[in-house]
């Protein structure tokens, strides 16, 4: 028994120093991390800007895999089960199958018991957009058409009950216009529909949406976040506008498996500040049209509780549901 | 004029030493990956991405991109000729007839005609690309949900015709295929479908697993049952080039597979595997004796290729003057140009034209490059259906099996890679045409949404596909198409009754 005792410390204690061990020379072999989504999409761009200054300010490299499907749920099932080590990261976190499908729909794990918030690096607000040549330039004008018309809108969105769908919805109801939103599958998708003229309005992110505007196709009638969105300062709120509707968009940041060490996450939190402060990753976010909006571990774990109530919220006052 | 001097200074930067290693290292990668089955373009593209941020110019990375792209559209006839395994959804129709012709021994003429075509679809398609890339791109854009619609639903009335002798196995095949492509996410409402609580099928069949399973596996499981043939394919290799009559027989159909090829790979998404369709459909329509189709006719190769060539090709159009990616492929591209501080669109030509220019100054020499690296491995593939059974088999098997993982990293894709086999198998001993069910299985996402958008934007009216000009012409293709058919069906029974019954 005494023995037996012994030899459990004696492990214990192996493992308490390995542990500590790991986190001071963390990492010792190449970092995977997982995007969720689809190669080429605004995630694996973030994730891949990432990556590429990650070798810059850590030891060992970070490898990027996609693993897309289901959502992103069946990517983040995976790290949600992986060792919990620091050595499968998960890049995305605060997309939309993190904090809007829970309030949906039975996931197969939590996505904030089960992850660890590392840092946030960036929002993808929504911006609502239409045709360059419609008769309408801000909110009021196409309120007024649409009321004028009595038509409904029928509105581009990149996926069903998304943070694209779920504002564009949340806008017709507070400004009691029928838009009707039309799912596409994915954001490149839904753009590409827009462009042909065959919707009268669309959402989308500023990364998939400001080289059309640029390019005269789209003009952006307002964003659908709290406060104006860095990457586009000239595009009025909807709040400025009249309409009070504002949602978190979707956020972008790093997580871990629940379980890996706080050395660890601190340590992976501290590489990623530093890359979001270096000015060649400013550029590149830049060019990338994505708004640094960096936060530490412990904000950012709020930020994602917040985020999934007010979307909660959302979602109940809108009556959604998945059937 | 511009164009002339723009591509001059196209083939000054494609012409350098650095560009002109990497469109060859891009041409052989995806000369390799093409007949390696699973591996896609696609995922060589995204493994190769980390490497191409050390590449210290926009116009070499995308030029090896590029190459990996349509160098893959070269390779992937290989294996559906030799070993019946089609790489990607635009190889499938090649497998027919290809196959076929392996079996009969003229395998070196199907690669060497496919070869030649794919060479000619590529180059016409960017000459066609340095000329008319603005004037097509609105085209692309005119296709919005009803269009897309319609054009698969013609897509699908062709996969179905290529069953072969029976219709109704045709049918069977397409509606198993729609079935399958039923499994996983709903694509409107998110809801998931058919997936009875396994979190991997969540996202549905791959593609890659299915048609290896049906196509490759089930070629090996029947191939087991036959007594000891010794060879996977036939002894015999016969002629390794093309004859001088395969090549007249083959003029006009990679002619015509590049134009039709040309127009609708412009189309985002699916434009590849449905002109490879149409190609095939017409060349069948056209052809002085049809019955030969199915049994080894040449233009049944010809045709298909040069169509997913020239649509390969193409489908830049939409990504360089609209920064629209049309496929997996070059939204990669699309990731990699962005990465590097490049938007692709239309201020590109005006802000970046040594980018706009070498890539296509370079898709010129990649091609001519495709074209000698390809013809004389010809010779050498063709000796490939020499290899024992005993000996290509495990290999077929255990690079299927990576192929399968490779695509999302989950052994569940083994598993469902060994049940399409079987049914593959099922399929052969039933002598039931696979081509329908995997085309369906490609066409039905596309038809299903499409559909589904369409009723939306128009409040529920089935009157949106008739009432847009695109739409209404080719919903009125689809209706000639199957009248014809079956009017043809009927005859065909007529004349067969009406012989039995001289018979008896």
């Amino acid at each position: 028994m005494k023995r037996l005792a012994a030899s459990l410390t004696a492990i214990l204690a192996v493992a308490a120093f390995s542990a500590t061990a790991m986190a001071a020379d963390y990492p010792t072999k190449p970092v995977q991390a997982v995007v969720p989504m689809a190669a080429g999409g605004s995630t694996d761009l973030l994730a891949r800007a990432v990556e590429k200054y990650w070798a810059k300010y850590s030891k060992q490299p970070m490898v990027i895999v996609n693993k897309p499907g289901g959502g992103g749920v069946v990517g983040t099932e995976g790290v949600v089960r992986s060792k919990p080590d620091g050595y499968t990261l998960y890049i995305g976190y605060g997309s939309g199958h993190d904090v809007v499908m829970p309030t949906l729909q039975k996931m197969p794990y939590d996505p904030q018991k089960d992850l660890v918030a590392v840092s946030r690096v960036s929002i993808h607000s929504v911006v609502i957009l239409a045709g360059a040549n419609a008769p309408y330039n801000n909110i009021k004008e196409l309120i007024a058409y649409a009321k004028k018309e009595g038509k409904p809108i029928t509105t581009a969105v990149s996926v069903k009950a998304g943070a694209v769908d779920l504002a564009l919805t949340a806008f017709g109801k507070a400004a009691g216009v029928n838009i009707v939103t039309v799912p596409f599958s994915g954001g490149a998708e839904a753009t590409t529909a827009l462009a042909g003229g065959h919707l009268m309005i669309g959402g989308g992110h500023p990364s998939e949406v400001i080289p059309h505007i640029k390019a005269g196709r789209f003009k952006a009638l307002a964003v659908a976040l709290p406060e104006r969105d860095p990457s586009m300062p000239n595009v009025p709120t909807l709040k400025e506008q009249g309409v009070n509707v504002g949602t978190w968009g979707s956020i972008k940041g790093l997580a871990a498996p629940a379980g890996t060490p706080k050395e660890v996450v601190a340590q992976i939190d501290a590489t990623i500040k530093k890359i979001c402060d270096d000015p060649e990753f400013k550029k590149t976010m830049a060019d990338l049209n994505q708004p640094i909006l960096y936060q530490n571990s412990e904000d950012f774990a709020k930020f994602i509780k917040q985020a999934t109530a007010d979307y909660a919220a959302l979602i109940k006052e809108l009556n959604i549901k998945i059937d | 004029m511009d164009i002339f001097s723009g591509l001059l200074q196209g083939f000054a930067i494609a012409f350098t030493p650095m560009n002109l290693l990497f469109a060859f290292i891009g041409a052989v990668l995806g000369t390799a990956v093409g007949v390696l089955p699973g591996l896609g373009p696609a995922a060589t593209i995204a493994l190769l991405l980390p490497a191409t941020y050390s590449i210290s110019s926009p116009v070499t990375a995308i030029i090896l991109m590029a190459g990996i792209f349509y160098g893959s559209m070269y390779g992937g006839s290989t294996t559906s000729i030799l070993l019946n395994l089609p790489g990607e959804a635009a190889s499938v129709v090649t497998c027919i007839d290809g196959y076929k012709m392996a079996q009969q021994g003229r395998a070196g003429a199907a690669l060497g005609i496919a070869a030649i075509g794919s060479f000619v679809a590529g180059t016409v398609g960017i000459v066609g690309m340095t000329f008319f890339a603005p004037a097509i791109a609105g085209f692309a854009l005119s296709f919005g949900p009803p269009e897309k619609f319609s054009l698969a639903v013609v897509g699908l009335l062709l996969a179905v015709t290529l069953s072969g002798a029976s219709i109704v196995k045709g049918l069977i095949m397409m509606a198993t295929g729609l079935l399958l492509a039923n499994v996983g996410l709903d694509p409107i409402s998110g809801k998931t479908r058919f997936a009875f609580g396994v979190t991997e099928l969540n996202s549905g069949f791959d593609f890659v697993t299915l048609a290896m399973g049906v196509f490759g596996l089930g070629e090996i499981f029947y191939g087991l049952e036959q007594t000891m043939k010794g060879e996977l394919v036939t002894t015999k290799v016969g002629q390794v080039w093309p004859t001088m009559k395969d090549w007249v027989a083959s003029r006009m159909a990679i002619l015509r597979g590049t134009l039709i090829g040309f127009f609708i790979g412009v189309i985002p998404g699916g434009g590849a595997v449905i002109s490879s369709l149409v190609s095939y459909a017409v060349e069948k329509r056209v052809a002085k004796d049809p019955s030969r189709f199915g049994h080894g006719a040449i233009e049944g190769v010809a045709g298909p290729e040069s169509a997913n060539n020239a649509a390969s090709s193409s489908s830049f159009i939409p990504l360089l003057t609209l920064g629209i990616p049309g496929n997996a492929s070059i939204a990669m591209i699309f990731a990699a140009l962005l990465i590097k501080g490049v938007t692709p669109g239309p201020f590109l030509i005006q802000e970046h034209p040594e980018i706009f220019w070498g890539v296509i100054a370079s898709m010129y020499i990649g091609n001519v490059m495709l074209l000698v690296l390809n013809l004389p491995l010809v010779g050498l593939w063709a000796q490939l259906v020499r290899v024992p059974f005993a000996i290509m088999a495990p290999v077929i098997i255990l690079f299927t099996a990576i192929g399968s993982y490779s695509v999302q990293g989950q052994v569940f894709d083994i598993y469902s890679l060994v049940g399409f086999g079987l049914f593959g198998y099922a399929l052969r001993k039933l002598k039931i045409e696979a081509g329908p069910l995997v085309l369906a299985f490609v066409l039905g996402p596309m038809v299903e949404s499409a559909m589904r958008q369409s009723l939306l934007m128009s409040g529920g009216s089935f009157a949106v596909f008739v009432t847009r000009p695109i739409s209404a012409t080719l919903i009125g293709l689809f209706v000639a198409l199957a009248i014809g058919q079956a009017g043809m069906a009927l005859w065909k029974r007529r004349r067969a009754t009406t012989g039995n019954s001289n018979r008896t």
